[in-house]
């Protein structure tokens, strides 16, 4: 896949382009952001707590806007046209939350409408949701009997269905079961491979390192790292992670990053 | 974008336990107001005709229409029943007589003094105190609610405006919550007529006024609950603030606009009032009695002249002192209503920065039950007085006053049985309520300030929203 993306010269689907973001009490929660996400790529970033990745992907929705730099969806500036950007990005959450007293037809059918999709019958929701894994027997159920990972399969379903080229996840994986883990990292590896560029925040390295086309590792609102999936083959990002949340390495020596020991 | 969300916030009222809750309470409610108020109008409807009628029946019995005691009574109204207003708390009874004060009588709350404690459940009240709770109960999480669910979030990374979201939400909520309340309020209306209550035109256009404008009330307070939730983060701070809010416009307010008034114009009790009057009539007794000590008859006078004499004098005496008393009680009540006036529009304007004040005035207006019923029973009366003191000078050579009569009457024991009146010959009291033109005009600036809240509140929850954390 990187090397299909060397080759040809694709425009990125997510760009942060020096995004920057400072807090009204002064903290500095992104700073100098820079980062590409091309079409049939994942870049997972990792980091501890405060260290950014929501500001990014609330900066990407235009939930706040960035202090300065610039946040572009398929090209389109996220904060200055946000509605024509958001035609092109589906988002799925730590933890999501749909309509409670909705079946999951019902909150598939409403969230793929206010995505733009209108043309989608019964049958394309079941498929969706039969894809992603969630049991026929519980799309007319009522959301607020679901699990965690009964509603993630929701969410992702209708990120599906929504169809856009740029997908941003928000710790996706956070609090689901290894079965479940796998699964989602699955369907994530499928979208990928449909060609969507993926965005992903996480804390689970394992994983990132499993599906991730980039890493990119975030402190204190700074990119310290940023590999590809070639070139973390050769580290132990575990360590590499641990000691940069750690404070072990600072960004004056990067060089030392490629000389840790392997996995 | 504005008609799915409008059309997801119907379904997502329509399938929730707390509408379901809340719907099932409303509609029992409001059936129970209708029906009980129609019962207290056929209740106090039969009350009115036996009073009438015992009335005529203790007057039948009469040979003289000088011992006629004459009641009038105001005759209930099916609205009345319905939006009680001061219906309860004004004598509903006048002894007539041909001059002097009148002095309304026998409130409804004399006979039951418990709904003086509790009031009656009318439909004033479910609107204003019940239906007003269930909006801030139901959308007071409305915003925050989603924010704290993460909907809101996965909205909003979609092309969503802000101003089709929450005008979408606004009007989704305000519509399904008021159709689903005009179910039980057409019931209750249906029942009205099966229940032997027969409303005209006029009645039928009062009440469908109420009704819009106590939808349009509960809108506010919806629209105000919704605007607490899009300014702050937590369910739990929007209730509470909704709650404090609601209890001042609806239980504060309108008391301490009272109060307020009170403390800015003094106004003199009826007792006060009652005693300096109590006192100018005893100085004038007193400034006739030397008058009265002089009286003689010529000498040699017949007894009966003597007596018919001095029935003449007694009479050109009391007729001076009732002059008197009456030019006093006119000046000395005048000053008292004045006052009265100034206090009460003081306190009416104070207490429309209430919204609940504000619906309470025009929904008592257009019933008919304001504070105008009193004035407009009183000049009813004091208008038939005049009728009725004509025909008592007709019949009696007297104005029918009460107070001191002496009649002197002869008896033989051949004479024929004495003839009673005819009762059917005395003019009828009629109470002309307002036209639906009148009240509706006195109403408009209730009404005009209920949809200047609706406005109020709807845009700072649409302004409140523009501005909303969405993270």
């Amino acid at each position: 896949m990187d090397t299909m993306n060397e080759t040809i010269k694709q425009a990125p689907l997510l760009e942060a382009r020096n995004l920057t973001k400072v807090y009204e009490d002064g903290v500095k929660a992104l700073d100098n952001l820079d980062l590409q996400v091309l079409p049939g790529e994942i870049y997972a970033m990792l980091g501890g707590n405060g260290a950014g990745k929501t500001t990014t992907i609330n900066i990407f929705l235009d939930f706040i806007q960035p202090t300065s730099g610039q946040a572009f969806i398929n090209g389109i500036n996220a904060n200055e046209e946000p509605l024509e950007a958001k035609t092109n990005i589906a988002f799925v959450s730590e933890n999501v939350q749909l309509y409670p007293n909705f079946t999951a037809i019902q909150n598939v059918d409403f969230f793929v409408r206010l995505g733009g999709r209108h043309n989608y019958s019964r049958s394309d929701y079941e498929t969706a949701l039969n894809r992603v894994g969630l049991q026929s027997q519980a799309f007319d159920k009522k959301l607020k009997d679901f699990s965690k990972g009964m509603r993630q399969k929701c969410g992702i379903a209708i990120a599906i269905l929504k169809d856009s080229p740029a997908i941003l996840l928000d710790e996706p994986t956070s609090g689901l079961d290894p079965k479940a883990g796998k699964e989602f990292i699955r369907l994530i590896g499928e979208l990928r491979d449909e060609g969507k560029g993926i965005l992903m925040s996480t804390h689970d390295i394992f994983r990132a390192k499993e599906i991730a086309n980039h890493v990119g590792i975030l402190n204190n609102g700074i990119l310290v790292a940023q590999k590809t999936q070639a070139e973390l083959k050769g580290v132990n990002l575990e360590t590499l992670y641990v000691e940069y949340m750690a404070g072990y390495m600072d960004e004056a020596e990067p060089s030392l990053v490629n000389n840790l020991s392997e996995a | 974008m504005f008609k799915l969300i409008f059309i997801k916030e119907l379904k997502e009222i329509i399938q929730s336990s707390r509408f379901t809750i809340s719907f099932a309470v409303c509609s029992v409610l409001i059936i129970v107001s209708f029906f009980m108020g129609a019962q207290n109008y056929l209740a106090s409807q039969a009350q009115y005709e036996a009073t009438i009628q015992e009335n005529k029946n203790q007057m039948a019995a009469n040979s003289e229409w000088m011992m006629v005691q004459h009641t009038i009574m105001l005759p209930p109204q099916p609205l009345m029943a319905l939006v009680n207003g001061i219906s309860n708390d004004i004598g509903r009874n006048i002894e007539m007589s041909g001059r002097g004060e009148l002095r309304p009588e026998n409130t409804r709350f004399n006979d039951e003094p418990i709904f003086a404690i509790f009031r009656f459940m009318d439909l004033e009240f479910i609107f204003g105190v019940v239906l007003s709770l269930f909006a801030i109960i139901f959308a007071y999480d409305a915003i925050n609610g989603e924010k704290v669910n993460g909907t809101l979030k996965l909205c909003f990374s979609n092309s969503v405006s802000r101003a089709s979201f929450i005008g979408g939400k606004l009007a989704g909520s305000f519509i399904g919550l008021t159709v689903a309340l005009l179910i039980p309020l057409l019931i209750g209306c249906a029942m009205l007529p099966l229940l032997g209550i027969h409303l005209n035109s006029d009645q039928w256009l009062r009440l469908g006024l109420i009704l819009a404008s106590g939808l349009a009330y509960f809108g506010l307070f919806l629209a105000l609950a919704i605007g607490i939730s899009a300014m702050t983060d937590r369910p739990s701070n929007s209730f509470l603030i909704g709650l404090v809010v609601w209890i001042f416009a609806v239980l504060i307010m309108p008391r301490a606009s009272v109060l307020i008034s009170g403390r800015m114009v003094e106004v003199p009790n009826v007792d006060q009032i009652t005693a300096e009057k109590s006192r100018y009539r005893i100085q004038l007794f007193d400034e006739d009695r030397p008058k009265m000590a002089d009286f003689s008859a010529p000498e040699g006078t017949e007894p009966q002249a003597v007596m018919q004499e001095f029935s003449k004098f007694m009479r050109e005496l009391g007729d001076e002192r009732n002059r008197k008393m009456e030019a006093f009680e006119e000046r000395i009540n005048e000053e008292y209503l004045n006052k009265r006036r100034e206090q009460a529009k003081i306190a009416l304007n104070l207490s429309r920065i209430s919204p609940a004040s504000v619906f309470t005035l025009a929904s008592s207006q257009i019933a008919g039950t304001s504070l105008e019923l009193q004035n407009r029973f009183m000049d009813s009366a004091k208008d038939y007085q005049k009728i009725y003191a004509d025909f008592m000078n007709e019949k009696t050579g007297h104005t029918g006053s009460s107070g001191f009569r002496m009649i002197i009457s002869t008896s033989d024991d051949d004479e024929e049985e004495e003839k009673t009146i005819d009762v059917n010959e005395l003019p009828q009291f009629q109470y002309e309520t307002a036209s639906f033109t009148s009240s509706a005009a006195n109403s408009i600036l209730d009404l005009g300030l209920l949809m200047l809240f609706n406005l109020v509140f709807f845009g700072g929850a649409f302004a409140a929203f523009l501005k909303y954390d969405l993270r």
